[in-house]
């Protein structure tokens, strides 16, 4: 049972939840860029929250089904058809044998995710499914591919409260922890910083979001190599912000100013380059509490 | 001594020291696998290096204040050792030449050495793990003798084949897959590093010990080497 991949587009894998209990070998957290489609995509299914999707950027993706299979198409609008006809996303559909299933230019977001009923059935590599090309963990999905997963059939129709369907041209504004060496950067750069609007460049991608800006100062010069966290925002020594997402490195020797609370990085994964941002404060408790509410409502137990 | 500071919504950041200190790999490493058994179910995710250990936990479980004075209890009652001359020593092979060392020839003129007696200096330490990173199975080796300490080059590579020997001022390390860096490149092994051998993973422990041994050409061929 499986689709075939007629077309391969720019940028498509499988990721699920991430690989942890890994960082010790140098492997990266790895996993969907946006936890909130990719989190909505399972929960349509009744899947467990960490089964495997596609992970589709910018679209030029063409698929057929060589069997019945129930999906949800979440994230980013990249035209999303059935047959050549528009599709409907954030809602479950019953695809049949022969279905062509197409990804075309992108309208609004950037990355889509595909989830199929139990998810995919690939490889488990290092506790995840989740593919890495540049730590060599998994391979990259090529015309003429099979995606293997098991057939499944429409019980009751799921959809998401169309209240709910994210508004990805909005602007956004991460909320940032004041974690690492925060309190090292003087208040004047932490001004500065706070108070700029960035731009995201074209330099971004899994490993991390490049922004351009006014550069910050610090001045410490040396560093001792430390594990960086999801979301943790490095000022390279051009004093512009990296912020560090799925594929990062596990150790690096910048200094950080902050890490950005995860579900504003769920949304930054919708932003395309040449998009605006700005930072605010955000306190552990408070990103603690809206995390664990996210948690329970789609059953994640991490 | 030690020092606990905020890394994430879910992750925390121990200080063991500020400086680096050839003691502390081992016993970070040696607290890490402290806090799995205390904690199976709330680490999610450790990552040690040089100085520091940051540790990822399950927020569902448990909030950071609450899991930093636990962390801090955990601190206070651990117990520094400072003899590690029982870790795991490793040997890996290489073959010091010109076709393999793509920096070789530029580092011997550098530091006016003729080839014996630089492999002779990089071949004779007793290296040890301090972090793996970069990429899954690198691990940064110290401390390189100050004869042959340089730093990195200016543009870096933009492909290093995989086995590639480097050295990076006080560090040296083995590049296990092909990939862009900017080390200088004195040699290489015929070992396969990567992770098509699942069982590389855990190839380099912080806190162990590694010798590079020197091989000849024929030998490097014969154990699957390429050049």
């Amino acid at each position: 049972m499986s689709f075939k991949v007629i077309k391969s587009g720019f940028l498509v894998s499988v990721q699920d939840y991430g690989r942890f209990n890994h960082a010790k070998y140098g492997m990266s957290r790895c996993g969907v860029m946006d936890e909130h489609a990719y989190s909505w995509a399972n929960y349509l299914l009744d899947n467990a929250f960490d089964d495997s999707v596609l992970e589709i950027s910018l679209g030029a993706v063409e698929l057929e089904a060589q069997f019945d299979v129930l999906i949800v198409v979440t994230g980013a609008d990249l035209d999303f058809k059935i047959n050549q006809k528009p599709a409907i996303m954030w809602h479950s559909v019953q695809v049949h044998k022969g279905d062509i299933l197409s990804w075309g230019t992108l309208k609004s977001g950037v990355r889509a995710y595909l989830a199929v009923k139990n998810g995919f059935d690939t490889k488990m590599l290092f506790g995840s499914k989740s593919v890495n090309l540049r730590e060599h963990i998994g391979t990259k999905i090529s015309q003429g591919d099979t995606l293997d997963c098991a057939e499944s059939f429409e019980t009751s129709k799921r959809l998401m409260p169309i209240q709910y369907v994210p508004n990805y041209n909005k602007d956004i504004t991460l909320r940032l922890l004041p974690s690492y060496q925060f309190n090292e950067f003087s208040i004047s750069q932490r001004d500065l910083f706070f108070n700029q609007t960035y731009q995201i460049t074209n330099a971004s991608d899994r490993t991390g979001c490049r922004l351009q800006g006014a550069p910050i100062a610090f001045k410490q010069t040396k560093m001792i190599s430390e594990g960086m966290s999801y979301g943790s925002v490095e000022i390279a020594t051009d004093g512009l912000p990296i912020i560090l997402l799925k594929d990062a490195p596990t150790i690096g020797g910048y200094p950080k100013i902050g890490t950005v609370f995860s579900l504003d990085l769920a949304k930054l994964a919708q932003k395309q380059p040449n998009a605006q941002l700005r930072f605010e404060l955000i306190n552990v408790n408070e990103a603690q509490e809206e995390r664990v509410v996210f948690n329970q409502f789609f059953n994640i137990k991490f | 001594m030690h020092k606990i500071i905020l890394a994430g919504e879910h992750s925390l950041l121990i200080y063991f020291g500020h400086k680096i200190d050839p003691n502390l790999p081992k016993n970070i490493a040696n607290f890490a696998q402290q806090l799995i058994t205390k904690f199976p179910n709330l680490i999610i995710d450790l990552t040690p290096s040089y100085t520091s250990l940051l540790v990822s936990y399950n927020l569902n479980l448990s909030t950071h204040q609450q899991f930093a004075n636990q962390l801090e209890q955990c601190l206070n009652t651990f117990k520094y050792k400072s003899d590690y001359a029982s870790s795991a020593l490793l040997s890996m092979p290489v073959y010091y030449g010109f076709e393999t060392g793509l920096d070789l020839e530029r580092l011997l003129t550098e530091k006016q050495l003729d080839l014996n007696a630089f492999i002779d200096i990089h071949s004779s330490v007793e290296y040890l793990v301090y972090a793996i990173g970069f990429s899954p199975v690198f691990a940064f080796l110290g401390e390189v003798d100050s004869r042959i300490r340089t730093p990195r080059l200016a543009t870096p590579r933009i492909k290093i084949p995989a086995g590639s020997v480097g050295i990076a001022q006080s560090q040296t390390a083995i590049y296990p897959t092909d990939s862009s860096g900017g080390w200088n490149i004195i040699g290489r092994t015929p070992i396969d590093l990567s992770l098509n051998n699942p069982s590389n993973i855990d190839k380099f422990k912080t806190g162990d010990r590694v010798k590079f041994h020197p091989i000849s050409k024929d030998e490097y061929i014969k154990r699957g080497g390429k050049l």
